[in-house]
This record gives structure tokens, C-alpha cells and sequence, in this order.
């Protein structure tokens, strides 16, 4: 027997595919998850809408009212609040419905093939298992990225009254990753987390539950560096500015740091209730028989200074870009794994 | 001319030698039947051949010298899986559109006509086809590819007799008319005697013999003798069966007419053959009849 010879060279003579057939194969096979997703955001989209508009018309009433310092107007601006303020339910599903719609779109993309065995047909097709891997990924991150995106500017419409009404911070966890651009980096980064499990995992909801535990700690985790993103400001006066959101609060004296321990000591000395520092609020404790002196303008009096460091509003875009950068610098990282691996994959 | 070429091929899953010493060439222009038990290692050359798995050592080269995997190679050669994998919730004229947007190779009107005359409604979807429509879909994506190697893996286990026949009579026409090779794994011995041009036997992952099927025949004869009687030295017993005084040989032999006393012979079916092959407790060194031409 002769020893086997090349004599094509593999790209040669090989009739193309393009990225537009396989862009169709891709939309043929996840039509129904795609169509499915859609359905579901619209309930909770019309949802929205509906509670946006009553919410918009409630804000236009108290804005306004005039003069806007008048008691009625406080008044106003304080049922305001108390009405939608706290949007429970709601923030929870502003909270995880982008890292579902990623997990949900990711995890079965690779992985059902593999668990039905599909890849062996798949993979075997005249195009090559590279580029029908790239084209899966590609397209199944653009419906992602379009679809999150709506959701995102959805949600930035229907809570835009809380932000004007400094009801709720646009930098706040429950606001920011649903919102502005850092929504898509959030889906996208749960759709390649849900690649890469159901690659490896080889079963669809072994790869789903991996996604959404993954995410969850890492938007845990996100949400408490996100506010170093940049150096925060700081300022003395005991109300923050509008819109901003209060990272941390303490006291100082003589440039010094002081402890809640020692201003207790300083209050009991005067004969004033103590105060306790709670995270970014100062309670007052009413305690009988103590004199009617408010501890924080006594403080104030005596050369103790508080301080808050806070983001401002004005730096949501940046925080928002930053945030969309690194996640989508994730996905890109996860889902070029991904391809490698699908490349490696030996049946 | 080749359309699958082995050398030294072997494949391990960690431990398990799942193929060793695999030295094969494929006839082009003929059905080349791999036969042995399951988990005799058929899938796993299978999966070599087309690119799905990577040799652990060794070479696998197909169509002349293209290595398998190779876009040229995924491009010449058609793949129906065990079990026919297809997306059960799309139709099968979604499964044609399917299969033409991932080649550039790909007769739509060749897959038309199939469905015409297989009576396969085309709205129906894949998941609710019967076990005999769904090889026949699955057999004709890939015909319609036109490619130059057919590979099949246990295409009519889970398959009625008649669906079956079916099923090989549309592979037949396929190599009569398109003169596609074809290389089908099977452990159906009995639908490959009419079929099979070429055979290569495997078990625990070796190659235990290939060959022309007609020279196998040839060169094979079930002797019947007295038992301790004088025997041909250029016999080689493949399955010895003593049953009292008389003895039955199923051996390999150059000379169709026993030339020993006592011995009558007669010819051996594939069948028979190959399970001699594999019952044979010594095995031979593997051993390849004729050489084919490359």
C-alpha cells in the first residue's frame, strides 16, 4: 500500500457559505426560544407601560406644584414617594430579567445540541464546525444585545419620574445594571457564561441553573465595587445632593476620624441623647429626661464635622460605559473560549 | 483510488483503547461494511473518518489523501448518525432549507422530489416522523449533498425489516446513479450479504480482517472431517467444532477442493465468516487479503 498523499489543500475548491445562510440557521433554530422571550418581556413590558404612564401623570401633578418648599408640596412630593417609591417586586425583576434572558438564550445555544446529539449532524455539514460556531454566537448575542437593550430603555422610561424626584438614585443597585447601556453588558455576560456551561456541561438545565447562580454572585459582588468605579467626592453638608448616591458617612474632628463611641462620650458629657451612626442615615434616639438640644447641631457647634462620600447623578454614563465595557470584555473572552472549545470538542 | 485511508490509527478515551493498529484502505465506488459487536470500536472510526473525533495516534486520510475534518473533507463527505439526529421541532422542509444554507453544495430538487416520492408531508415536523421516515429524511439531507463518501452509523438498527430494505434500496440507488461510496457500520449480518463489496471486521478495537467480500468468500471453506484426521497444511482454522468423530473447520484456504482424505467442503456465507472471525479465541494476527490499489 502507498504511503496517503495531500493533494487538495483544505480551502481549495470548497464551494463558500455565507454568513447570511448560516445567520438564517441560527434564527430558524432559536425562532421559538427568540419568540418566546419576546412574548414574555411584552406582558411585562405592557405592564410597564401602564404603570409608567400613571406614574409619569402622579409626577406631573407634583412637579407642579408651586411653590415648591410649601407644605402641600412636600406633602405631595411625599405621597409621591410613599406610592412608588418602594417598587418591590418590580426591582427584582428589573434585577434578574437580564441575566435570564442571557442564561435562558446562552445556555441552550451549544448545549442542546450536545444533548440531543444534533452536534453530529451539525458538525459534519460542509461549512465546518468553526464558522457555524462563530455564526451561532454572533447572532444569538446581537438578539441578546437588541433584546436586553429594549428592556433596558424600557425600564429607563417607566422609572425616569423616580430619578427626577431623587425617589430613587439612577446609580442605586435595584436601578443601575437594569438600565442605560450596563443592562446589555449584564445579558450579554450571563449569555456566554450560558455558552460556555452548556458546553461543558452538556445538559441545558444543569448549564441554566450554573448561568443563573454565576450571575447572581456576580452582580452581588459588582454591586459593591461599583461604586469605586471612580474616586467618590465627599462633602460636609448634611444633605446630599440630588440625585447622588451616599456611599458612606462619618465624623471628624480637627481632620480626624471620630467614632461613634467617642461622639456618644462628647453627647453624655453635654447631658444630649446619643446618636447612633447607622449606614448613610443619622437616627436620633429619644430618650427621656434628656435635654431638647438636636445632637447633630450640637456636634456641628462644637467643631465636629460630618462627612459623606456619595457618586453624583452626572456620573451615571461614565458608570455606565465602565460597567458595559468590562462585562461585554467577559463575554467576548467567554464566548472566543467557547469556540475554542467547540474547535477542541472530540466526539 | 481511496476514499478512506488508515494508518496506525488508534483512539483513546483516557484509559480505554477504544481503536488500535488501524491500517485500512477503502475501496472508492463500492460499500464498505464495518462489522463487529457493539462497542467493538465501529463508532469510534466512524467518528475519525468524518472529522467529529481526532486520531490519539496514527492518521486517518479521506478522498484521496485529504486529511479527515478538513473542510474539503466535511465538504465531500455525508454523515447519518446512530439514531438519525435531527431538530425534532422543525419540519422537514425547514431541515432541507436547514441543511442547503450549511453547504455550498446542496440539490434541492433532489430533496424535493425525495420527499415526493417518500410521501413525507413537508409541513410535518421531524419529531413526529416514523422511525422509517426519519432515516429516510436524514439519508436524504445527505444525498442531496451529492458527496462523494456516504457514511452511515448503524443506519437501519432501530428500523423495521421493511423500512429497512427501503433504506438500502435508496443507499443502492444513490451508488448506482450518483456513484457515491459508501461506508455503513452495521451488526445486522444477514442484510449485508447482498450489499457489502468490501468488509472489514473489527471487535475490541482491532481490525481482525478486511477484503474484498467476494475474495473472503473465496478463500474461505467450511471443511467437515474425522476428527483427529489428516488435515491440508495450508489450512488455517478459524473456528474449530468437534462434535464426536467428525469435526467441522471453517478455514482459510487457497485450494477451493480439499486435497486432505475424508474432508468434504463447502462454501462459507458471510455470515458464517464472520462469526468464525469472531468467536476465534486465538486471534490471528490481522491480516489483509488484497491489497487495493490506491
Amino acid at each position: 500500500m502507498s504511503a496517503p498523499t495531500v493533494v487538495v489543500s483544505p480551502t481549495d475548491n470548497v464551494p463558500g457559505v455565507s454568513w447570511r445562510s448560516l445567520a438564517w440557521v441560527t434564527w430558524r433554530r432559536h425562532r421559538a426560544t427568540l419568540l418566546g422571550t419576546v412574548a414574555v418581556l411584552a406582558v411585562i413590558g405592557i405592564y410597564l407601560v401602564v404603570t409608567g404612564e400613571r406614574m409619569r401623570s402622579a409626577w406631573q401633578t407634583v412637579d407642579a406644584c408651586t411653590p415648591q418648599r410649601s407644605e402641600p408640596c412636600r406633602f405631595a412630593w411625599e405621597g409621591f414617594q410613599s406610592h412608588y417609591g418602594n417598587s418591590g417586586i418590580l426591582a427584582v425583576v428589573f434585577i434578574f430579567a437580564p441575566l435570564l434572558i442571557g442564561a435562558f438564550a446562552g445556555a441552550p445555544l451549544i448545549g442542546r445540541e450536545l444533548e440531543t446529539g444534533t452536534f453530529r449532524y451539525a458538525w459534519t455539514q460542509g461549512v465546518g464546525r468553526t464558522r457555524w460556531a462563530v455564526a451561532m454566537l454572533v447572532s444569538g448575542a446581537v438578539g441578546v444585545a437588541v433584546v436586553s437593550g429594549a428592556f433596558g430603555a424600557l425600564v429607563s422610561w417607566h422609572d425616569n419620574p423616580l430619578w427626577r424626584a431623587d425617589v430613587t438614585p439612577r446609580l442605586q443597585a435595584s436601578e443601575f445594571p437594569a438600565t442605560g447601556v450596563a443592562v446589555v453588558g449584564w445579558s450579554l455576560a450571563a449569555y456566554a457564561v450560558g455558552v460556555l456551561a452548556g458546553l461543558l456541561w452538556k445538559r441545558v438545565v444543569a448549564a441554566l441553573a450554573t448561568t443563573v447562580v454565576a450571575m447572581f454572585l456576580l452582580a452581588f459582588a459588582t454591586s459593591r465595587v461599583r461604586m469605586h468605579y471612580l474616586t467618590p467626592l465627599r462633602t460636609s453638608r448634611l444633605e446630599h445632593p440630588v440625585g447622588s448616591q451616599p456611599i458612606d458617612q462619618w465624623w471628624e474632628k480637627n481632620g480626624v476620624h471620630v467614632s461613634t463611641t467617642q461622639l456618644n462620650a462628647a453627647l453624655q458629657a453635654a447631658g444630649i441623647q446619643q446618636i447612633q451612626l447607622g449606614n448613610g442615615k443619622t437616627t436620633v434616639h429619644a430618650k427621656p429626661g434628656t435635654a431638647q438640644v438636636d445632637p447633630i447641631t450640637y456636634l456641628l457647634h462644637h467643631g465636629y464635622t460630618q462627612w459623606t462620600s456619595y457618586q453624583p447623578a452626572s456620573r451615571y454614563w461614565t458608570f455606565q460605559w465602565i460597567e458595559l465595557g468590562w462585562l461585554a470584555a467577559l463575554a467576548v473572552i467567554l464566548l472566543i473560549a467557547s469556540v475554542v472549545v467547540i474547535r477542541r470538542r472530540d466526539a | 483510488m481511496s476514499v478512506v485511508e488508515t494508518r496506525g490509527l488508534a483512539k483513546r478515551y483516557g484509559r480505554t483503547i477504544a481503536l488500535q493498529d488501524c491500517d485500512l484502505t477503502l475501496p472508492e465506488g463500492q460499500l464498505a461494511a464495518l462489522v463487529g459487536p457493539n462497542g467493538a470500536g465501529k463508532s469510534t472510526l466512524l467518528n475519525l473518518v468524518v472529522g467529529l473525533s481526532r486520531p490519539s495516534s496514527g492518521e486517518v486520510v479521506v478522498l484521496d489523501g485529504i486529511p479527515a475534518g478538513s473542510l474539503a473533507a466535511l465538504d465531500g463527505i455525508a454523515y447519518v448518525a446512530q439514531d438519525m439526529p435531527l431538530y425534532r421541532n422543525l419540519s422537514a422542509a425547514d431541515m432541507i432549507h436547514l441543511t442547503r444554507n450549511l453547504n455550498g453544495t446542496f440539490d434541492d430538487a433532489y430533496a424535493q422530489r425525495r420527499l415526493d416520492d417518500l410521501g413525507i408531508e413537508p409541513r410535518r415536523r421531524s419529531g413526529r416522523l416514523s422511525g422509517g421516515q426519519r432515516a429516510q429524511l436524514a439519508l436524504t439531507l445527505a444525498l442531496a449533498r451529492h458527496p462523494r463518501l456516504l457514511v452511515l452509523d448503524e443506519p437501519t438498527a432501530s428500523l423495521d425489516p421493511l423500512a429497512r430494505h427501503d433504506f438500502m434500496a435508496t443507499v443502492m440507488a444513490a451508488m448506482a446513479e450518483d456513484g457515491v461510496s459508501v461506508v455503513l457500520s452495521s451488526h445486522v449480518l444477514s442484510e449485508l450479504e447482498r450489499v457489502a463489496d468490501y468488509l472489514v471486521l473489527i471487535s475490541h478495537g482491532r481490525v481482525r480482517i478486511d477484503g474484498v467480500v467476494e475474495d473472503l468468500l473465496g478463500t474461505h471453506r467450511l471443511l467437515t472431517g474425522p476428527t483427529g484426521g489428516e488435515r491440508d497444511p495450508g489450512w488455517h482454522a478459524v473456528q474449530e467444532t468437534a462434535a464426536g468423530a467428525q469435526t467441522t473447520l471453517l478455514a482459510r484456504t487457497v485450494a477451493p477442493v480439499p486435497t486432505a482424505q475424508g474432508w468434504e467442503s463447502r462454501p462459507v456465507t458471510l455470515e458464517e465468516l464472520t462469526m468464525a472471525y469472531l468467536r476465534e479465541e486465538k486471534p490471528s494476527t490481522p491480516w489483509t487479503l488484497v491489497e487495493v490499489a490506491s
